[in-house]
């Protein structure tokens, strides 16, 4: 019993967390009916792919989701510095000629804001998931 | 899971298991096994893997309601077939109908009519 708890805790932790209980409980049940070493290999090969396809499954996730931030972070700064590049461009042009550029400005100035306030979120949140990721590898 | 794709036989036959009433992890290998007349057997690997995307993909989700308490422990996790599962599993029994309707049309022997 105590080689398929130390199996179990190869899972990811999220899911041993959700699942491992009941694993274990499930696995006293199914002991109870087919003792033997045919099951004990059974029982192991069959939780050792689970283990494999779970971990999979989990880098798969993280990875997509840090790829979903750090592209966020790099369109929103392309964004802004591509509008901070306009404005500079439209204020030169603009200069001398008396011209009022506050129709076209303001609304590129807000683009930049929130293209800085998307960056900066994206970020944390990208950074937030690298620790995580880095505690649950320490944690097994 | 549930886009409308062929489901995996364990998939299948958990949606089947629960479709008659709620069930913890070792009552579900249990029905699968008689429903499949001992053809199909899950291990605690494959079981909860199954689990795990059904009720991300909400096909099934926790129960509180126990079957009988007093024969049970009180930590099982009973699980229940939410309506999607069973739009899910009816749509799949449909589609093995269809399945067998056609090979019947083209060969009455090897489709046992």
């Amino acid at each position: 019993m105590r080689w398929y708890s130390r199996l179990l805790r190869l899972y990811p932790r999220p899911y041993r967390e959700r699942f491992g209980e009941s694993m274990e409980q499930t696995f006293r049940d199914l002991r109870r009916e087919r003792p033997g070493p045919g099951f004990t290999l059974w029982i192991f090969l069959e939780t050792f792919a689970g283990i494999v396809r779970e971990r999979a499954t989990d880098v798969g996730r993280s990875a997509m989701a840090r790829n979903v931030f750090k592209t966020v972070k790099y369109v929103a700064l392309a964004v802004g510095a591509l509008m901070v590049a306009g404005i500079v461009t439209v204020m030169l042009l603009a200069r001398g000629t008396g011209e009022d550029i506050t129709g076209v400005v303001a609304p590129a100035l807000l683009l930049t804001i929130l293209s800085v306030v998307a960056a900066v979120v994206a970020t944390v949140m990208q950074g937030r998931q690298n620790r995580r990721k880095t505690r649950d590898d320490l944690a097994g | 899971m549930a886009s409308g794709g062929p489901l995996t036989p364990a998939v299948l036959h958990i949606l089947l298991a629960l479709s008659a009433q709620d069930r913890h992890g070792y009552g579900i290998m249990k029905q699968v096994e008689a429903d499949s007349r001992g053809k199909v057997t899950m291990g605690p690997g494959t079981l909860y893997g199954s689990i795990r995307r059904m009720t991300d993909a909400g096909l099934i989700s926790e129960s509180d309601k126990k079957v009988d308490p007093s024969l049970d422990d009180e930590r099982r996790v009973y699980y229940r077939i939410t309506a999607l599962g069973q739009q899910t599993l009816a749509a799949e029994l449909q589609r093995y109908r269809e399945v067998v309707a056609v090979a019947r049309s083209l060969s009455p022997k090897t489709a046992g009519a």
